[in-house]
């Protein structure tokens, strides 16, 4: 499917394009933009198509899969480039409004763009060790962005994300070995194939474990999570919402992708320690977030909390459980990123993203103050709004479940969220005494907030229309949880070499 | 053969740990150097004994080894170069930017970075 190679191609010669252009030119600004609309457009087709068929199927270079590489996309994988797609969009766009032609760091936007290839070759791939290389290019990408424009002291908050980072691919690297030596293949189909065949195998458990604690680390998970809501704060905004969106939702996606349709269904105990520590990073996170004094530290810390909504509904490990995970997934993404922009917008109309020098706003900026209101409400999981439906499927299956605790945690978890939110709120846009806002008016920070205004038009829609997106994400679960699926896809798709 | 690598494996990655927890900037850089390298000794031992087995040559005749592994190291040592590239120069930068050489120095009064 040449979607699914457009979905690699598009990424990387907008960066190589860029950087021939040069600098913070018109033409690489232009291609900056035009490159996540591109995506865009062959993610939406793509989930079109999967909706339909279930599993597409490139082979690279047309070599059959156990000698070639497939590429394979299902509506998971789609719904998530589409996700993705938005979020670069947004962040591009955000990033283009923010200043004036060539005052932007010249590698911003081709990092950006290297920064989508990882993300996009790992929502694409089939195999165990281009996931591992697809972790490597976004995290790559994401370092260099991380102190791009980082000076002073605040670059030390860098090390902790790269360290253990670092740490969490050499594990990964490792697990990928380890399956390979048990399984005999990395690919997907071949490694769920296999440890079908070997029920109770302690070998594949501990491959299992070894696979949850890499992602974890990746997603942010309790004890995990140190490097995260340090380092997101040092980025500027359009990066942060970026990060914020979707690198952790990356760490998300492999967990389900891993758990669901690679591993065997039946490892209930893995299942159960992920829902417990998701039921703990819930907590944690929140209470970290009511602890922070400044929107983009509160932002940072409520990204772990949301995650482990996900985790949460992973580890319940029920169709519906696990079509509310993708829910959320495709609702957190987008609330996140654009509160991340909102907070951006506001720190610039304030000077400062602190809040205790913060106010003033809703005067002077009131359709930033609805956007903030809409989209915080949605992350606390008010009706109707996107972040309801999910927290609710969530809250059924674990209710079904008898796992009253953990539905309780989930249930604090999202008053906290609101109570923190409400802290923004009164500080930043409610409060009327002290603070200076300057620059209300500008073209510039109109344009910001437009940006910021589509996004929020998505998620509300995607509250409105929580039924068909629900039934996308339904149907992304059922294909997900197919395990035969992909086996039968890569067969039927052929290439040189195949073994018929 | 597979026991000795094994334990150097083992090794590796508990030097690797200690060297990596220390404060010095210098010892944290050499850790994850040999952190990577132990990874890669750890995924050519997991690929079996290649005891009586050559090297995987096209018409060299006799078993040959698995390939696979080994590509997959190679992969692994070019993204680890470039990680310990980038480790270099932020450890770099660090030092540049606050004098510090070591975990601790030059340490603000404890504020974010988002209050800059």
């Amino acid at each position: 499917m040449t979607a699914i190679g457009l979905m690699l191609v598009i990424p990387l010669a907008a960066a190589v394009a860029m950087l021939v252009l040069g600098g913070d030119s018109r033409a690489s600004r232009a291609v900056a933009l035009l490159s996540p609309v591109a995506q865009l457009c062959a993610a939406v087709c793509l989930l079109a198509r999967t909706m339909g068929s279930g599993w597409v199927v490139l082979p690279a270079g047309g070599w059959a899969a156990p000698h070639g590489i497939a590429l394979a996309v299902d509506p998971l994988a789609a719904l998530m480039l589409v996700v993705a797609g938005v979020t670069v969009l947004a962040g591009t766009a955000y990033s283009l409004a923010e200043t004036g032609v060539g005052m932007g760091h010249p590698l911003r936007l081709p990092l950006m763009q290297f920064l989508s290839a990882g993300i996009n070759l790992s929502f694409c791939t089939a195999d165990l060790f281009n996931l591992f290389v697809a972790f490597e290019v976004l995290l790559i990408a994401s370092y260099g962005l991380l102190t791009l424009e980082t000076g002073g002291r605040a670059a030390r908050h860098a090390f902790p994300y790269v360290a253990l980072n670092a740490f969490g691919s050499v594990l990964f690297f490792c697990v990928a070995g380890l399956a390979y030596a048990r399984f005999g293949s990395l690919g997907f189909a071949d490694i769920a194939r296999r440890a079908g065949e070997m029920p109770g195998d302690p070998g594949v458990a501990v491959i299992a474990v070894l696979l949850a604690c890499v992602f974890g680390l990746k997603a942010g998970l309790f004890p995990l999570y140190y490097w995260l809501p340090r380092s997101y704060p040092i980025l500027p905004v359009p990066l942060a919402a970026v990060f914020a969106g979707l690198l952790t939702k990356v760490g998300v996606y492999a967990l389900i992708r891993l758990f669901a349709t690679v591993m065997p269904h039946d490892l209930a105990g893995i299942h159960a320690a992920i829902a417990w520590v998701s039921g703990l990073t819930m907590l944690l996170g929140v209470i970290g977030a009511i602890s922070r004094n400044f929107v983009r530290g509160i932002l940072s810390f409520h990204i772990l909390s949301q995650v482990a909504f996900m985790t949460l509904a992973l580890g319940f490990f029920t169709p519906l459980s696990i079509a509310a995970a993708i829910f959320y997934i495709a609702h957190h993404i987008v609330v996140k990123s654009s509160l991340f922009l909102v907070g951006g917008v506001a720190a610039r109309l304030n000077g400062s993203d602190d809040l205790k020098v913060m106010g003033n706003l809703w005067v002077a900026a009131p359709w930033l103050g609805v956007i903030f209101l809409a989209q915080a409400l949605s992350l606390a999981g008010l009706p109707p709004l996107s972040g309801f439906w999910g927290k609710y499927a969530i809250a059924v299956v674990g209710i079904g479940k008898g796992e009253y605790l953990l539905v309780g945690a989930s249930l604090l978890a999202g008053a906290l969220t609101l109570f923190s939110m409400l802290k923004i709120w009164l500080a930043a846009f409610w409060r009327m005494e002290g603070a200076v806002v300057t620059g209300a008016g500008e073209g510039r920070t109109r344009a910001l907030t437009w940006v910021c205004a589509a996004m929020m038009s998505l998620s509300v829609g995607i509250g409105l229309f929580a039924e068909p997106v629900m039934r996308v994400a339904q149907r992304a679960a059922d294909v997900a949880l197919d395990p035969g699926g992909l086996a039968v896809a890569i067969d039927a798709a052929g290439g040189k070499g195949a073994a018929r | 053969m597979q026991l000795d690598t094994a334990l150097l494996a083992g090794f590796l990655f508990a030097l690797a740990a200690w060297l990596i927890l220390q404060p010095s900037f210098v010892r944290k850089l050499f850790g994850f150097v040999i952190l990577s390298n132990a990874a890669n000794l750890f995924v050519l031992m997991v690929s079996g004994d290649p005891a009586g087995r050559s090297a995987p040559i096209m018409g060299d005749g006799g078993v040959p080894v698995d390939p696979l592994p080994q590509a997959l190291i190679l992969t692994a040592i070019v993204i680890g170069f470039g990680v310990t590239a980038y480790l270099v120069m932020l450890l770099y930068r660090l030092f540049l930017d606050t004098g510090a050489t070591v975990e601790g120095d030059g340490e603000d009064d404890g504020r974010e970075g988002g209050e800059r």
